[in-house]
């Protein structure tokens, strides 16, 4: 073989293998099922434009190949189960969306899990923090399972306060919130703080007095709360409201600025335990996803927006791996094959079996001039 | 002792909200024959504009809540001669068709309303800006009564005492009444119902769009969703109490508050809804007529 004609076996070669190597260009939409109505709309509209700011990255930055791009396809499911569906179905019904993403809500991951299952769609869960939820090779979960960060803070706070009796406020109809309860709990007595009384309250609850009152005859040197935003929030208004000053614990459903601007100074010095604060983030990635947040729009992002971004720099991640024009099925299995997310805001995001999990826990609370700052008790 | 009378305390001013939507909801019933699934929304939009009167217009609290009480009679008043007067007009001679048109329609004002509502609020839980209502904690022996809640049991004596009144001791009431009874006899004797109708409208969304303001604060929390919960507990108050009857309304408010919190408290937050409900059930069965309620009595 003369050297010309080794040159162009070698040429036609790459011509060959180079398109197999890498994604093929075009658009890859990504069907988004939102919450921008509804009781949840509070965290929805932050998931989404977490989301839609990293499909905007994605696209514009070449990440997955040239002229690759990712489509956010959005259809809403106002926190409701039936309409989540619905619109998750006519979501995978276009055999043009590659992945989809879902879900705030644990009982609404848990009802389109399975339709997802069966159709062979890669859905990665965005919010819902139920532990057990993803299936692989085609549910994933990009939200970290907040019950080991509870029990850290929990352990902290033991450690650094020495609190020696507690009362709870639990979601009696919510199980994820009554697992987490349940670690905190464990970990509270095992380190010697006693329970004095589990205030039950609704998730549709919108009146927390009695609570509060209930909360407060027990006399506890520590009060913890393990609901969800709205609820957290009015407990700790109520309990301050009606004069209480002593120590209060409650999760990251407080940490996003609407609940300050809500509740106001009552809400500082409460600590909460998140792996992302717009505040207190400070790896590169971190601070660039703030600023290109806040420069979209016009205000910093909280954990939710964390959220929807990292999903869908997880498909993206997927995608990226693959050659030429993917099938659903493929990228579920390259998804499976993601053992660390390549562009996370949390300083590190292991996957493990389908589930997200973060190295670092921050355990701040809101100043009352509204800042948010490291707690110290 | 003390947690029994503390949560004694917190019932009554939860039973307030009720009792006092329930006046708003039962004279829309007593006097026009609907039941107004719309009137939860009023509750709502009265809340979300004194909120905005106050963030954005810097209104202070009183007048702020005057607006919010406006603006709740007003979209009542809306919904009324929009959705209901036609009905009146040209709906079906059947009383019960006419009943079920009405309750379809206020459907859709409540839904269109709700929706407009969180559009307003962008969909989120807002509240009024801390300190810009009294927030001042009475100590009352062994007992806390912040200043809110103290606000919500006087509002219901006020407004309770005061319809009460103007139902029974004026001509305005007994127009109420007649056109409640009969709007053509009404009219034959001298009555102009459309205007008792609009005036009832006005009134009944404002007392609605009180309860709303006054939920908001003691809750912190005012959105699109907030006259839901007072909707269901203010109807049954309405039933319990006697639906042609303010005292029976505002009193079998104060006892769903009470049973609600004492539930909560002594039994478990899980089956508070389900006594709340139960005692609306066992009234329907036993006593339709309610506490206070009148013979006449027609079921939607």
């Amino acid at each position: 073989m003369t050297f010309r004609s080794t040159l162009a076996a070698l040429a036609l070669a790459a011509g060959f293998a180079a398109p197999a190597l890498a994604l093929d260009a075009g658009t890859y939409k990504v069907g988004f099922v939102t919450d921008n109505t509804g009781p949840l709309a509070f965290a929805g509209t932050s998931f989404t434009r977490g989301a839609e700011l990293a499909a905007e990255q994605i696209s514009g930055g070449g990440y997955m190949a040239v002229g690759a791009k990712i489509e956010l396809v959005q259809k809403e499911g106002a926190g409701d189960a039936a309409r989540s569906i619905q619109s998750y179905n006519q979501l995978i019904a276009d055999r043009n969306v590659i992945a989809t993403a879902c879900c705030i809500l644990s009982p609404i991951a848990g009802a389109i899990k399975p339709i997802a299952l069966n159709n062979k769609v890669p859905l990665v869960i965005y919010g819902a923090t139920a532990p057990g939820l993803p299936s692989l090779p085609f549910v994933y979960s990009v939200t970290g399972l907040p019950g080991p960060a509870e029990v850290a803070m929990s352990k902290h706070i033991a450690e650094v306060a020495k609190p020696k009796t507690v009362a709870y406020f639990v979601l009696s109809d919510n199980e994820a919130f009554q697992g987490r309860f349940k670690a905190s709990q464990a970990a509270m007595e095992a380190a010697g703080a006693k329970t004095l009384g589990v205030v039950s309250v609704l998730s549709a609850d919108t009146d927390f007095t009695a609570a509060a009152t209930q909360a407060i005859a027990l006399k506890p040197d520590l009060m913890m709360v393990y609901t969800t935003q709205s609820p957290a929030a009015g407990i700790i208004a109520a309990v301050r409201a009606r004069g209480w000053a002593g120590l209060m614990s409650a999760n990251d459903a407080i940490s996003p600025l609407a609940v300050f601007k809500k509740i106001g100074p009552p809400l500082a010095g409460v600590p909460f335990p998140v792996n992302f604060s717009a505040d207190a983030s400070e790896t590169p990635k971190a601070k660039g996803f703030i600023e290109a947040y806040t420069a979209k729009f016009g205000a910093a992002p909280d954990l939710y927006s964390a959220q929807g971004y990292t999903a869908i720099w997880l498909i993206a991640q997927g995608l990226k791996s693959l050659p030429g024009k993917p099938s659903r099925e493929a990228l579920a299995t390259a998804l499976n094959k993601i053992t660390e997310l390549e562009h996370d805001v949390y300083g590190g995001l292991p996957m493990t079996n389908g589930q997200a999990g973060t190295r670092y826990t921050l355990f701040l609370n809101w100043t009352p001039d509204g800042k948010i700052a490291a707690w110290k008790p | 002792m003390d947690l029994f009378l503390a949560q004694l305390l917190n019932g009554c001013a939860l039973g307030a909200l009720y009792g006092l939507f329930g006046i708003g909801f039962g004279l829309v019933f007593a006097t026009m024959g609907i039941l107004n699934a719309a009137q939860g929304a009023y509750a709502s939009w009265a809340a979300i504009i004194a909120m905005y009167a106050i963030e954005l217009a810097g209104l202070p609290f009183p007048l702020a809540a005057l607006a919010g009480i406006a603006a709740g009679g007003a979209v009542a008043v809306l919904v009324d001669q929009l959705g209901f007067e036609p009905l009146r007009r040209f709906g079906p001679g059947n009383h019960q068709a006419a009943m079920l048109g009405a309750l379809i329609t206020s459907i859709a004002f409540w839904i269109m309303l709700d929706s407009a509502a969180g559009l307003m609020t962008g969909q989120q839980s807002l509240a009024f800006p801390p300190g810009s209502y009294p927030a001042t904690v009475f100590q009352i022996g062994p007992l806390l009564l912040p200043a809110m809640q103290a606000v919500s049991l006087l509002a219901l004596a006020v407004v309770g005492g005061g319809m009460h009144w103007l139902n029974t001791r004026t001509r305005f009431g007994a127009a109420m009444r007649a056109v409640g009874w009969d709007p053509v006899a009404a009219a034959l004797g001298g009555v102009n119902s459309r205007v008792i109708v609009v005036a009832t409208a006005g009134l009944a969304g404002g007392i609605s769009g009180l309860a709303g303001i006054l939920a908001g604060i003691s809750t912190a929390n005012i959105s699109a969703g907030l006259g839901q919960g007072l909707m269901l507990k203010g109807f049954a108050a309405v039933v319990v109490g006697g639906y042609d009857d303010i005292r029976g309304t505002a009193i079998a408010g104060l006892l769903l508050g009470v049973l609600e919190v004492f539930c909560a408290q002594y039994l478990s937050s899980s089956w508070r809804d389900a006594f709340a409900y139960a005692l609306l059930l066992g009234f329907l069965m036993l006593r339709p007529r309610g506490l206070f309620g009148g013979g006449g009595f027609t079921r939607a």
